[in-house]
């Protein structure tokens, strides 16, 4: 059986159903399963990857041809995106193996397990139903894994994130009405195709609908309220999965559907501005926050908002430097997150003071943090300088002076809140030295991302050859609509 | 003031909305893939139920996901209430008039469930509908018996085998029709229970599933309740 997209989902959905039967044998098993279904996927998807950048890939489902049966769509982008997605999820496991010490192990592998592949989903799906399915399926996921931890302040946080979340749910699920009445297909493909079916003012209620509710999902200001609860209350190796995977679907999908339905330049310009605006007001947000993960939570925020303004710019340079910026926030907060998670555990307390001194107890640990919090303010010779400066590059080729001064503002107050941590780390105090170490398997993890954040620094090559057919084919719906519908 | 504000937007919005969604032309014109289904249902499934058709086998996927949707909404309760220190539901039984009826109706609903969904692609229902029903049977009995005791081990082991034989007919599909999902079955006559290729299977897996899911979330939910 030769590795076609369908296995991202079906091979994960087979695995969450076993593993109940395997936890009744061994626990130590299930620790293992997500492991070994994560790395066939990554290993697919580097099979596939060159395959879906040169030519998209569409996959029939039940044997109905599109519209009437639904397909997958493996194009450029979601070929980017997907494999990201399969390699870091990997990493994640490789970390939540022995940091996840909590009982019920089994549920919570379950709901991990699922929780990628509905955000998988949404990146490969061809179809709008079935992205509101795997929304769906990502959404509720989502809360239960941040009530995980089940003390007051998860709970709390998973309940706020519930009923925003249900709002997001209700919301896309009336845009596909409106945009099914209309045309009488779910097709993405064919539904652009027929988009001027839609009466003018069905459809601006229909983006109406769609910027709120894609736009809690996507987490853009000031629908984002529900995300530093979330971000911070669940398990680290969760806030990893929502910065590094889960949002990266949702901008994903909204950008998607706005880009085949709602393109025009007052949408985009409107996109550029709530882009900027969910930028500033979050970096201003972590600059004032005493807990280390809720401070990394903001910074999620911010960096989501500069992809989404740089995606908003609309033109091809802008698109690469956003899914670059993207692929950086996605393995430098994913390591933030995995290091703050050990900090955290180490020092006792969520608290930034409490960190002061631990750099000299906890040296790799704390190293790793500080590796990933300059390469995420942009200095070189890390990755995440290179994505920053194609950004840059790409708005001042339009001309957006003001836009490009707004965003270094942005990016020195990040710079202070991130440099002001190293400080505390690295200041020497007495602190009593605890014999809890980080463990191996927390290591790797760190020092994988890490390597990747180096690498692709002093080689960015090596990333920036697949940005532009990825970007390409994210803009051109011509090309979506013609090679969706065969 | 802001409570006016409020009121106001939601006002404007709530006739924006009203205004779109009393226009739309909701089953007025049967075109687009509504068409499709209407007039191939039974050469292309072999189901008489246009609504199986659609769900099990031309949006099958979809389906898969709404099974996966329950499980979670199932698995997560249960790791969200891991911990809860568990109650007994009610203090006493029901009147014996209660205790008698159920004993009587527990066995004809769980007949009348596996009837709707053994029936999916023949008459009105399906798994979804036939595993609620089943469901409805084992919250009589609990309402009834202090005693009656759902079996969650059995109950689990029933939830993966049927997830897993769900999977598996799809996967099933794609080794040997080259389509996740696709019917590898010869489509029977119309109207014969065993006809419509790999919906019955489906379906029964289905209703196990939802079956035993709802219990579960029952059993889980009346005995946290303070």
């Amino acid at each position: 059986m030769e590795f076609s997209p369908v296995h991202y989902i079906a091979v994960p959905l087979f695995a969450a159903f076993l593993i109940p039967l395997v936890g009744k044998v061994s626990k130590e098993l299930v620790k293992l399963i997500p492991g070994l279904v994560l790395l066939y996927l990554s290993y697919g998807s580097i099979m596939l990857f060159p395959k879906g950048m040169e030519n998209p890939i569409i996959e029939i489902i039940a044997g109905f041809k599109p519209p009437f049966g639904i397909a997958l769509y493996y194009g450029a982008t979601a070929a980017f995106l997907v494999t990201l997605v399969t390699l870091l999820g990997f990493v994640i496991w490789l970390y939540s193996y022995k940091f996840i010490i909590r009982e019920p192990i089994e549920k919570y592998y379950m709901l991990f397990m699922l929780l990628i592949t509905g955000a998988t989903g949404i990146m490969l799906t061809g179809d709008i139903f079935n992205l509101f399915v795997f929304l769906e399926i990502t959404a509720i996921a989502s809360y239960s894994l941040t009530a995980f931890l089940r003390d007051k302040d998860s709970a709390e946080a998973a309940f706020k994130y519930l009923l925003i979340g249900s709002f997001s749910s209700a919301f896309f699920l009336l845009t596909v009405m409106i945009l099914y009445t209309y045309t009488g297909t779910l097709n993405l493909a064919d539904l652009a195709s027929k988009a001027d079916m839609i009466p003018a003012n069905a459809k601006g209620f229909a983006l109406l609908l769609v910027i709120v509710g894609m736009g809690i999902e996507a987490e853009i200001f000031p629908l984002n309220g529900w995300a530093p609860d979330a971000y911070s209350q669940a398990p680290s190796p969760i806030g990893a999965v929502f910065a590094g995977i889960v949002v990266k679907a949702a901008v994903y999908a909204f950008i998607r559907i706005i880009f085949l339905f709602f393109k025009t330049p007052e949408v985009l310009h409107f996109i550029v501005i709530i882009g900027l605006i969910t930028l500033i007001i979050a970096e201003m947000a972590a600059l004032r926050q005493h807990q280390i993960k809720r401070m990394l939570a903001f910074s999620s925020l911010g960096q989501m908002g500069l992809v989404i303004l740089a995606l908003g710019i609309g033109t091809t340079e802008s698109t690469s430097a956003a899914l670059f910026q993207m692929f950086n926030h996605a393995v430098i907060k994913a390591m933030l997150f995995f290091a703050a998670g050990y900090l955290v555990f180490h020092s006792g307390s969520k608290l930034i003071d409490s960190v002061t001194g631990l750099g000299y107890d906890k040296p790799i640990t704390s190293f790793f943090f500080s590796l990933g919090a300059l390469a995420i303010i942009g200095l070189p010779p890390f990755s995440g300088f290179w994505s920053k400066l194609n950004v840059l590059i790409s708005i001042a080729s339009e001309g957006e002076i003001l836009i490009i001064v707004l965003i270094l503002a942005a990016s020195v107050v990040e710079a202070v809140y991130y440099l002001r941590i190293i400080g505390k780390l690295y200041t020497r105090k007495e602190i009593d030295s605890n014999p809890r170490r980080t463990p191996i398997s927390g290591l790797l993890a760190m020092g994988i991302l890490a390597i990747v954040i180096i690498v692709i620094g002093i080689y960015p090559d090596v990333l920036t050859q697949w940005l532009q057919p990825a970007a390409e084919n994210l803009l051109n719906s011509e090309e979506y609509i013609q090679t969706g519908l065969f | 003031m802001r409570k006016a504000v409020a009121i106001l937007l939601l006002g404007i919005f709530g006739y924006y909305f009203a205004s779109i969604f009393l226009s739309l032309p909701f089953g007025e014109k049967r075109e687009g893939v509504g068409k499709h289904y209407l007039e191939n249902t039974i050469s292309e499934t072999g189901s008489v139920n246009t609504v199986t058709s659609i769900v099990v086998s031309y949006r099958g996927f979809d389906t898969l996901g709404e099974v996966t949707v329950l499980f979670l909404a199932s698995t997560g309760l249960g790791a969200i209430l891991f911990d809860v220190r568990r109650k007994k539901r009610n203090e006493q039984n029901a009147s014996p008039i209660v205790r008698t009826t159920s004993t009587v109706f527990y066995p004809m609903i769980i007949l009348l469930g596996a009837y709707v969904f053994v029936h999916g692609h023949l008459t009105p229902g399906g798994g979804f509908q036939g595993g609620a029903i089943i469901a409805t049977g084992v919250l009589l009995m609990f309402m009834a018996y202090r005693k009656f005791e759902a079996n969650h081990t059995l109950l689990s082991v029933i939830e993966s085998l049927a997830g897993l034989t769900f999977v598996t007919v799809g996967l099933t599909g794609l080794i040997y029709g080259g389509s996740f999902l696709v019917n590898f079955l010869p489509l029977g006559t119309p109207n014969d229970l065993v006809s419509a290729g790999v919906i019955p299977i489906i379906y029964i897996a289905v209703g196990f599933k939802v079956g035993a899911e709802l219990t579960v979330v029952l059993d889980d939910m009346l005995k946290t309740i303070r």
